[in-house]
């Protein structure tokens, strides 16, 4: 039934409430899963094929890896302070400061570390590959290089996707290092800890169990920024608008995939812990 | 990139030590858990584990030096606890070592505490069973604290009948304390006793100067000066 005919046979609030966009979005909502499951599949078809573009990769990786790391290092260090100093009065009622070290560790290793450095990844990163493919898309460029035999889509995306998937687990384990050092500088505000004491007891309470299903979660985490990235800058709209659309709906479509991820890598942790 | 080689240096060390990171704390946990040192394996059972679970520490003299391998239960009233001890503690664990139940804390995680056994005993062996000491169960602590209470209940209630009863002049006590005429009755006994004593000293003195009884008096005084002397 075309859109036309919809609006004829309804009334006005029909259509402001729930007409034919509402289920315009239905549709457009499964076509867009659709295309982005294409799209995924394809990058699996290119990832083994050659040319490898390994130095396009490193380039890539040096971008999202290095270039983020002192944003992250920052948003870390400040993380593990704060969650130290606002945790501190409420184990001190208890009488269980000593436990401190440890359940920052667990709260940052676990779930807060991961997911707020990939929710920065998503901002900074998605922003970023999403606004430049999308302003490659919308000059023509992507179609002057299909034209001229290299292949974009292994060069543009693959290589973004690869970068991304790579380095936000590394940036992760960064930001867990850097906010576990954050946490003993807030332990040592109000008290008097030595490093070995501190790593001590957040060792002690570590487990293996706390570490694999965060580490395996941060490659989802990395990979879903690269796809949602790389997909809205290859299906930027024409002009400039579509540009912006495209880096804000990189961002936002980014960061609730990071949060539906989480969610589903906690449901199948708790399943096998 | 390619013409870059500061920019892959910076990605190089970036990588390496993001992986040196990762596998240090991969370590430092694994060392936790005694996984990279050489390990023994002791036996214990006991009837109730009171929620001890795999993983959980072993300590001996107070150092953590195990963990918990496995719990099976063997039959309806034991439980088998395998533990992997550290190769390093097994000379100070003797035959005839015992294996407890404890906890880390009032709200911490239970533990299993091996004693080192006799002295002079022989050391104890990979797959050694030990013997186990029974945890005290929080449910009969709780159990013996109920009676405990209900004992002082029938007390304060006996307690309380008790004051009621003084309080209404019942009973010996609660006369001695609550009836007045009881000690206007003795007010008056200690007046007449009062009275009589001094009618008696009288009497005694009027003797003293009778001469029936002056010649004894005499004699008493002789003597007691004798004495004096």
């Amino acid at each position: 039934m075309k859109t036309g005919e919809i609006a004829q046979t309804t009334t006005r609030d029909d259509l402001a409430e729930e007409g034919p966009s509402f289920m315009k979005k239905v549709k457009s909502f499964f076509i867009e899963m659709a295309l982005l499951s294409a799209f995924m599949w394809k990058f699996f078809k290119e990832l083994f094929k050659r040319p490898f573009e390994f130095n396009e990769i490193a380039r890539q990786c040096y971008i999202i890896g290095c270039r983020t790391l002192p944003l992250v290092g920052i948003t870390g260090f400040i993380m593990g302070l704060v969650l130290t100093i606002q945790s501190r009065p409420t184990l001190a009622e208890f009488g269980a400061e000593s436990w401190l070290p440890a359940m920052v560790a667990v709260s940052i290793i676990r779930e807060i570390g991961p997911v707020i450095t990939a929710l920065i990844c998503a901002g900074k990163v998605g922003s970023g590959i999403g606004a430049e493919l999308a302003s490659m898309k919308v000059t023509e460029q992507i179609d002057a290089m299909q034209v001229s035999g290299r292949r974009p889509f292994k060069y543009l995306a693959v290589t973004r996707m690869i970068a991304t998937t790579l380095m936000v687990p590394l940036l992760v384990v960064f930001s867990d290092t850097i906010s576990l050092l954050g946490s003993f500088f807030g332990c040592n505000l109000k008290g008097d800890i030595s490093v070995h004491l501190f790593f001590s007891q957040v060792f002690e309470k570590l487990d293996f169990m706390d570490i694999m299903p965060a580490f395996i979660k941060t490659i989802f985490f990395g990979f879903g920024i690269g796809l949602i990235a790389c997909y809205k800058g290859f299906n930027s709209d024409k002009g400039t608008e579509g540009v912006g659309r495209s880096a804000n709906s990189a961002v936002v479509i980014g960061s609730l995939l990071v949060f539906l991820i989480d969610m589903i890598a906690v449901q199948l942790t708790s399943l096998f812990s | 990139m390619k013409k870059e080689p500061g920019k892959k240096i910076t990605l190089g060390v970036f990588v390496i030590a993001g992986i040196l990171l990762f596998i240090s704390s991969i370590y430092f946990v694994g060392q936790k858990q005694h996984m990279f040192s050489t390990t023994f394996r002791l036996r214990s059972s006991f009837k109730d584990v009171s929620g001890l679970q795999v993983g959980n520490n072993v300590r001996f003299s107070g150092i953590n030096f195990g963990t918990i391998e496995s719990i099976t239960l063997i039959s309806d009233t034991s439980a088998r606890v395998d533990m992997m001890l550290d190769e390093g503690v097994r000379k100070f664990i003797h035959k005839g070592a015992t294996a407890s139940i404890g906890s880390e804390g009032l709200m911490g995680n239970k533990i299993v505490i091996v004693t080192p056994g006799p002295p002079g005993g022989k050391e104890v062996q990979n797959n050694d069973v030990l013997e186990s000491s029974n945890p005290i169960n929080m449910d009969d602590i709780f159990k013996k604290l109920k009676v405990t209470a209900d004992n002082a209940a029938s007390i304060t209630t006996n307690l309380s009948d008790i004051m009621e009863n003084i309080h209404s002049g019942k009973g010996t006590v609660g006369k001695l304390f609550m009836d007045t005429s009881f000690a206007d009755n003795m007010n008056q006994t200690l007046i007449n006793l009062r009275q009589g004593t001094g009618g008696f000293k009288q009497n005694m003195d009027a003797a003293k100067h009778s001469f029936l009884l002056r010649g004894f008096l005499k004699d008493k005084k002789k003597d007691k000066d004798k004495d004096k002397r």
